[in-house]
């Protein structure tokens, strides 16, 4: 019944307000109040104390509860007015790999003189994240986002919210915004990595980089080979570093579907991504080869990205 | 909902702390002390705890304890009802509960019983001086539920928040209290306070009055309509008292007894009293109230006004009194009997000067004359430390030490003139009172209390005659503390040394009396007062609703524009402002931009419909774009949001 009127409430709610764009103002008329629980919890104390106070014909307690009364009612003016006027400028879940948790970055501004505290933002039926915007600045907030299967994940709606100051009202808006997030393939898969003539590349993706030239140290990201991490680093506390190697000397991979000898689609997906994750690492030029599709040999972050989102939306179910 | 929003936030436990100490420190003077010292060891325990200090109760020992302040507080007050031993309960079962605060739901719920505490404490006590301890309070729970319920809010500002949100709601809390109706009568029976406040009672021995004059606390106010009689006729009759065992003088009012006709004889008074709480049943009255002021209240057929219910609130009525009076009935045989009564055996000296008296005067009026004049010539001295009393106390009084006090000397007449057959008792009640010019009205304190005799004489009744005057004259006129400054405490002699001082002393009491009348007793007579006064002549329902409403909707109207302020202050987004400004120019083209569409999507909407437009459109909403979602420029992004401003005025 209850998951029944929800959902009747967030179709009325859609209708009602059409699509958002970025940015999106926080006006009057999308902005929902109601007690929360202890807003409820108040309201019954309320109502004994002015009972007893009845009782008794005693000002001076009367007095305390018409005190409250009026509390109770510039709270929830101020509850509103903390969420009115704020604006949701920035929306976005970087692409991540399956099987990890992503991140909706919700980017929330203060146009106002005055400070914002306890701005909320969750997901449908997740834990809200929340932060204060000061004055005329602006407020990041993340949400988890597990990315279970590669493809495209699709953002229902979020929730802004407030109940500050005093917790007794909450304050809500909802935002729909087609934000979706790009779920790589998981990298999976051992086998080697065949150069652009279909032969293997030598030594450079097989496990003995130590050839190449050394350059240095980055923190470690998500995808790298844990080939490259710098494991004697990392077992004396150092965060988990990754060894990099100048692309002297690097080869040309050509990763081909079609030529790929495994029979589950989503394990070759993965190989893929595992070849594309280690040849960028390595700094390989690498081309992918997709039906339908072929990437030219590049490398850096675009043509990893490109390749990767080939990838990830391969014959993929919407989900 | 979530637990992670439900965990407490450590700088709200002491936030908590506070406010509940708070509420337990409001009833410290009242409740017992073991239970206040109780409560707040269990709060210090607590923050102790939240500093990591000390560990916390486990569940076990926490139901123990709870058992353990529950029969305590049991065994106290043998109930666990009412407000005394509600009060005592919640406090230790409050400060209980803060051993437990985990969660958000849990520090509520104490903030919860402090605001209960805070309640107990209006209904227990409503003077003045109290009320800014109540509002300080009930501001520390606000403060204390600001921290509470936003993590990581600065204390500081949840102050200055609560102290905000709590200055906007009074003028709301001002027009419920005057529009709010009131209702007569209780919901469920108002269980009476048991503590005990100074004051006269229903019974007099040797101290009990001299015990009294050193508090200066106001025992009630006057205010005349009319003349008001000279000082020395301002007697307020209190407590009649007639049975006496040698030591003390009782009184046990007989309601139900017929009053005899009575005659007045000097002016007419009239006046309003305003008795402060007393926790007596007596309403002291000038001597001698002709009919009682209220239905409640009888007039005793020996003129005291007693209540069927004790002053336990400020409580104010108007009567008429008249003095001397004349009663042509004679005396009912009980009355002289219980009047001319003494214990046998007792005083056997007074009792031979009685004989002596009563061989030498004629009548019952030279009698008394004749005993006067021995106070008179006695040698008796006025004093508020007299030496105490051996077991004949009247024989030793006026044979021995020769010195006292009014009680003393009322005691000591009434008994000498019984052993003469005449029916005498003793009346207490306070003498004087003085004018506070600031207020109009008298102030009659403790230190005014007082008792004299009745005295029947045939063909006049009932005679006020005040032994103490024959001794120290100066009595009948002038207060206590100005007859013997040694009787005040050393604060009040200073306070009373300066007249600024008096006068500042005055304004504060008149400054209390207005409470008591504005505040404390608004009722709903004061109620429809106040409404004719702002205009509303006949109360009926509709016109009060109105005004009500009237003054609410001004009342949001001052909120909305306050809350509102905030926000027009603040300096727009230049940037969106030239954004608007420039959809509106394109608008103009006739096709306007859909809410949903961001600029890149407008640039390619307008493109189809109006090529001529769309390349200059297309330059500047692609810039905006640049500069509203592209990388951070801190550099230069105010110069380039100047430009495009620029840009955007410049177009067509």
């Amino acid at each position: 019944m209850r998951r029944f009127l929800s959902a009747r409430m967030a179709a009325w709610v859609r209708r009602r307000q059409g699509p958002d764009s970025l940015p999106v103002v926080l006006e009057r008329r999308r902005l929902y109040i109601l007690p929360t629980r202890a807003g409820l919890a108040f309201a019954a104390l309320w109502l004994f104390m002015l009972l007893a106070a009845l009782n008794y014909g005693n000002s001076l307690a009367l007095l305390l509860t018409f005190l409250l009364a009026g509390f109770a009612l510039v709270t929830m003016h101020a509850c509103h007015r903390n969420l009115l006027g704020v604006q949701l400028s920035g929306l976005a879940a970087p692409a991540v790999f399956a099987g990890t948790t992503g991140a909706l970055h919700v980017t929330l501004e203060n146009p106002d003189a005055t400070d914002h505290p306890g701005l909320e933002a969750a997901l449908d039926a997740e834990a809200p994240a929340s932060g204060e915007a000061g004055a005329h600045g602006r407020l990041r907030l993340e949400l988890p986002l597990p990315a279970t299967r590669r493809g495209v994940a699709r953002i229902g709606r979020l929730r802004l919210a407030t109940a500050h100051p005093f917790g007794l009202f909450r304050a809500w808006t909802w935002v729909h915004l087609p934000v979706e997030m790009l779920v790589y393939p998981r990298p999976l898969g051992s086998l080697p990595a065949p150069t652009a003539n279909g032969q293997k590349p030598g030594a450079s993706a097989g496990g003995t980089v130590g050839l190449d030239e050394w350059q240095g140290l980055r923190p470690f990201r998500e995808g790298d080979s844990p080939r490259q991490v710098d494991w004697k680093a990392y077992a004396r506390e150092a965060p988990l570093l990754v060894k990099e190697y100048s692309p002297a000397g690097s080869d040309l991979c050509l990763f081909d579907f079609s030529r790929l000898a495994v029979p589950d689609l989503e394990a070759r997906l993965s190989q893929l991504a595992r070849w594309v994750v280690d040849a960028e690492a390595h700094g390989d030029r690498y081309a992918l080869a997709l039906p339908g599709l072929t990437l030219a040999p590049d490398r850096g972050p675009a043509h990893r990205h490109r390749c990767l989102a080939a990838l990830a939306v391969f014959d993929a179910p919407r989900s | 909902m979530h637990r992670e929003a439900e965990r407490a936030s450590p700088a709200a436990v002491s936030w908590v702390c506070a406010a509940f100490a708070g509420g337990v420190l409001l009833h410290v003077e009242r409740a017992p002390a073991w239970v206040s010292a109780a409560a707040l060891i269990l709060i210090a325990w607590r923050l102790l705890a939240a500093r990591g200090g000390v560990a916390l109760p486990g569940g076990w020992l926490r139901a123990i304890l709870a058992l353990v302040a529950m029969a305590a507080v049991y065994a106290r007050f043998r109930t666990l009802n009412g407000l005394s031993a509600g009060t005592a309960l919640l406090m230790l079962m409050g400060a209980l509960k803060l051993l437990e605060t985990r969660t958000r739901r849990d520090q509520l719920v104490v903030l919860g019983a402090s605001l209960f505490l805070l309640l107990a404490a209006c209904l227990d006590r409503q003077s003045l001086p109290r009320a800014p301890l109540y509002v300080l309070e009930v501001w520390l729970c606000c403060a204390a539920l600001a921290v509470a319920a936003t993590p990581g809010f600065r204390a500081r500002e949840a102050v200055r928040l609560a102290g905000r949100t709590l200055l906007l709601a009074a003028p709301l809390a001002l027009l419920m209290f005057v529009f709010f109706p009131r209702v007569a009568g209780s919901f469920w029976a108002v269980p009476r306070t048991e503590e005990a406040v100074t004051g006269l009672s229903d019974t007099m021995s040797p101290g009990s009055i001299s015990h009294l004059i050193t508090s200066y606390d106001i025992a009630f106010r006057v205010r005349f309509i009319g003349p008001a009689p000279p000082y020395p006729q301002r007697y307020w009759r209190g407590p009649v008292l007639h049975d006496f065992d040698g030591r003390t003088w009782r009184s046990a009012p007989q309601l139900y007894r017929r009053r005899a006709p009575l005659e007045g004889q000097g002016p007419l008074y009239r006046y309003r009293v305003d008795l402060e709480p007393t926790q007596q049943h007596w309403w002291l009255a000038l001597d001698t109230p002709l009919a009682s002021p209220d239905p409640k209240v009888t007039l005793t057929y020996d003129f005291q006004l007693v209540s069927a219910t004790v002053v336990s609130q400020p409580t104010s009525f108007e009567a008429e009194s008249r003095h001397p009076t004349l009663q042509l009935t004679p005396l009912p045989a009980g009355d002289r009997r219980r009047d001319t009564y003494l214990p046998r055996g007792q005083n056997p000296r007074t009792a031979q000067l009685a004989r002596e008296l009563r061989r030498r005067a004629p009548s019952d009026a030279a009698l008394v004359q004749a005993a006067l004049d021995v106070l008179r010539t006695g040698g008796f001295t006025y004093s508020l430390d007299p030496e105490p009393l051996a077991a004949d106390q009247i024989d030793d009084f006026l044979f021995n030490t020769k010195s006292g006090f009014c009680e003393h000397y009322a005691s000591a007449f009434v008994a000498l003139l019984r052993a003469a057959g005449v029916p005498a008792h003793v009346v207490t009640g306070y003498l004087g009172g003085e004018l506070n010019p600031i207020g109009g009205y008298y102030e009659v304190r403790q230190s005014d209390a007082h008792s004299w005799a009745e005295v029947w004489l045939d063909g006049q009744g009932w005679t006020r005659i005040d032994p103490t005057g024959v001794v120290e004259p100066e009595r009948l006129s002038r207060g206590l503390l100005d007859l013997i400054p040694g009787a005040a405490s050393a604060q009040e002699r200073f306070l009373r040394a300066s007249p600024w001082l008096v006068r500042l002393l005055q304004r504060w009491d008149a400054a209390n009396a207005w409470w008591n009348e504005r505040v404390v007793k608004f009722d709903y007579t004061t109620q429809l007062d106040v409404l004719e006064r702002l205009g509303i002549r006949s109360p009926d329902e509709r016109e009060v609703g109105w005004a009500f409403a009237l003054a609410l909707l001004g009342w949001l109207a001052v909120i909305a524009w306050h809350m509102g302020r905030g926000q027009r202050r603040a300096p727009r987004d230049a940037l969106a402002r030239a954004y608007l400004r420039l959809c509106r120019k394109l608008a103009g083209s006739g096709r306007p931009r859909a809410a949903h569409e961001g600029p890149l999507d407008y640039a390619a909407a307008l493109a189809v419909r109006d090529p001529a437009l769309a390349a200059r459109a297309h330059e500047l909403l692609s810039r905006y774009a640049q500069l509203r979602f592209g990388p951070p420029l801190p550099a230069t992004r105010a110069r380039d949001i100047e430009e495009f401003r620029r840009a955007v005025a410049r177009l067509r």
